[in-house]
């Protein structure tokens, strides 16, 4: 009751405010429509940066932005709490199912790096099947035959494994499981992928809070090993951590460099379904990183009010357009979305009425 | 007046009665296992939810807490045992060892600890504690786990016991203290005879004051305690999990579940995390009572 209340009041202020930028017909329309995006952690320094350059041409937008996590930026997106949710992964089929009006819209491309700690070894080749053999235990040194084999020529020392994982929910434990159930069979059939994993226990591992709380803990763990987001690279590569190949759907070992994440990026763009509910991770292709992911706004395709719809409409036109460049993608090591990949964008984002 | 004076249990009881109406479908679901098992999973969140004893949830869901549960208790009273001993200590230095020229500052400066927000305890433990138990004591190397936490809860809830036992050691009467070194007791024995049996009562209610702040710590303990999950700690240098960070840290990844029964189970947690503070309020409630009724037969 309350909330379909605030929702009537609120559709009557916007139009309110609709009737008179009409009337005036100077200034740009819907800009004064105030919009609240919440979600992701990952993108949410992205969103300010955004909002800001958003506001250089459009000084009386006012977008709110906040960093709650993907789930609550989906579920809140849904419930019409927020205007635009912010998720590292697209909406389930279940939930899309239930909720057929919400749109998932690619707005940049993130990757992840696997991060280990190891005095002396400054290449180190991994695969998804030894990554799953570690989170589950089964690996438990670093001279294990299993990644010997994959790192001839390099010397391993026989220090344990420190396995560090997300304590919180997140969109990097969700694609790092992604890569887990792409690649290896055991994981598949067993943990399968999620923002939360039901991980099984391991002597020594260590559950950490955030990117912040990985780095933390990789770097005071000799031996440990991290999968961290790509947009704490400078930080990770400053605490002296190495940075894993790792073997991607054609058998190679790429490192997560721009060209790599570009080369995964450009392999799926062709394949993105108009819905663009797609996983780049483990995708073919020449020298693709395999666990690189579109970063998405969650927006209901049904607005209540035009004005709002124009003003979500503006916003999101501008971050997958200028806002793609790399002055704002440089700052969290995003690349932007590929042509064909944007025009999808594009043709979703008129869809918002 | 007496309506504003019900306004407080009136909002317990609504939310009381909020979480346990909201988690009723999980505690259907889970039953009694909820508290006894070892397990949490969210299940596959992606696929269609399945039929799973009459109610549909995620395939492969399972809700056990006793792990964080276990976490919360051990980690809440191995904190006690180290803030108990070192409290008694600090408000018996302060209050008589120290002129009372310095004791305000030097008491206030003891409050402060208290209100040092829980956060900056959490980066202490990270970058301070985590490496010294790590390197010094722990056999895995790693530092994270029930000890470090129950270290960061102990200082969290030091300065709160310390300060209930000053004000109540100021106020026992002068005559009292006085009589007591007339019949030459040594001021060991005025302080252990004369004047620590008059405030025990006082010094049950901080503790159980700072058992509650520790139960329901969240930051500090998410910050330092390893995470645990799916196992029970087999030593003080286990990674563990409280209640209440497990709740702060996987309320997002419960949202994604299209049936919701991730949120309820949550609901649940929360619920039992508030009965288990009930519980501790009302034995401290018998034991401050029981040392209330020795202290009278004394007199």
């Amino acid at each position: 009751m309350q909330i379909t209340k605030t929702f009537k009041r609120s559709t009557v202020a916007a139009l309110a405010i609709a009737g008179l930028v009409g009337f005036s017909g100077t200034a740009k329309a819907q800009v004064d429509v105030p919009l609240v995006e919440s979600g992701s952690s990952l993108l949410y320094p992205l969103f300010n940066l955004w909002v800001q350059g958003f506001q250089a041409s459009n000084p009386n937008a006012d977008i709110t932005t906040t960093s709650t996590g993907s789930g609550a930026g989906i579920a809140q997106a849904i419930k019409g709490l927020i205007n635009i949710g912010a998720s590292d992964a697209y909406m389930s089929d279940s939930l899309v199912k239930a909720n057929p009006t919400m749109l998932s819209i690619p707005l940049a491309i993130s990757s992840q790096a696997i991060n280990y700690n190891l005095p002396g070894v400054s290449s180190l080749n991994l695969s998804g099947p030894i990554l799953a053999a570690i989170y589950t235990g089964k690996v438990t040194k670093w001279n294990d035959p299993m990644i010997a084999a994959a790192n001839p020529g390099v010397s391993l020392p026989a220090t344990t494994i420190i396995p560090v994982h997300r304590l919180d929910g997140s969109g990097d434990t969700f694609i790092f499981s992604q890569y887990l159930t792409a690649s290896d069979s055991g994981w598949a059939s067993t943990l399968k992928y999620g923002t939360t994993i039901s991980w099984p226990p391991i002597a020594g591992e260590i559950g950490a809070k955030g990117n912040a709380g990985m780095l933390a803990a990789a770097a005071a763990n000799p031996g440990s090993i991290a999968y961290i987001g790509i947009s704490y690279a400078s930080k990770v590569a400053a605490a002296g951590l190495g940075q894993a190949a790792l073997e991607d759907a054609d058998g190679q070992y790429v490192l997560p460099t721009p060209a790599n994440i570009a080369a995964a990026a450009a392999s799926v763009a062709n394949t993105t379904p108009p819905d663009e509910r797609i996983s780049m991770i483990f995708a073919h292709g020449a020298n693709a990183y395999p666990i690189v992911n579109y970063e998405y706004a969650i927006v209901d395709s049904n607005q209540q009010a035009a004005a709002v719809a124009g003003a979500i409409r503006d916003f999101l036109t501008f971050a997958i357009t200028e806002g793609n460049n790399a002055s704002y993608l440089k700052q969290v090591n995003f690349l932007p979305l590929p042509a064909p990949v944007e025009t999808l964008s594009a043709a979703q984002i008129a869809k918002i009425q | 007046m007496l309506g504003l004076s019900l306004l407080i249990p009136a909002a317990l009881c609504a939310v009381v009665l909020f979480l346990l109406i909201y988690s009723w479908p999980a505690i259907g679901f889970s039953g009694f296992g909820f508290l006894t098992h070892v397990n949490w999973n969210f299940g596959d969140l992606d696929d269609d939810p399945v039929l799973t004893r009459g109610l549909m949830v995620p395939g492969g869901a399972s809700y056990g807490i006793l792990v964080f549960i276990a976490g919360t208790v051990l980690s809440s009273f191995i904190a006690i045992i180290i803030a108990v001993p070192l409290s008694i200590g600090a408000a018996i230095f302060l209050a008589e060892a120290v002129s009372p020229k310095i004791r305000p500052a030097l008491s206030m400066l003891v409050e402060l600890v208290a209100v040092v927000p829980s956060i900056v305890f959490g980066l202490w433990g990270i970058w301070v504690l985590i490496p010294l138990i790590g390197h010094y004591l722990s056999p895995t190397g790693n530092g994270y786990g029930l000890l470090a936490a129950s270290i960061v809860l102990a200082l969290m809830i030091t300065p709160i016991i310390a300060t209930t036992l000053l004000d109540a050691l100021m106020q026992v009467p002068k005559e009292n203290r006085e009589s007591a070194f007339a019949l030459g007791a040594t001021h060991f024995e005025v302080v252990s005879k004369a004047m620590m049996p008059m405030v025990r009562a006082t010094l049950i209610g901080g503790i159980v004051l700072a058992l509650g702040r520790a139960l329901g710590e969240t930051m500090a303990v998410a910050m330092v305690s390893g995470g645990g999950f799916n196992i029970l700690p087999t030593s003080i240098f286990s990674p563990i999990s409280s209640i209440a960070s497990f709740i702060v840290n996987n309320l997002d990844s419960a949202e994604g579940d299209p049936t919701n029964m991730a949120v309820r189970a949550i609901a649940e947690v929360a619920l039992v995390l508030f009965f288990i503070t009930l519980a501790v309020n009302a034995a401290a409630k018998v034991l401050s009572s029981g040392a209330l009724h020795v202290r009278k037969r004394q007199h």
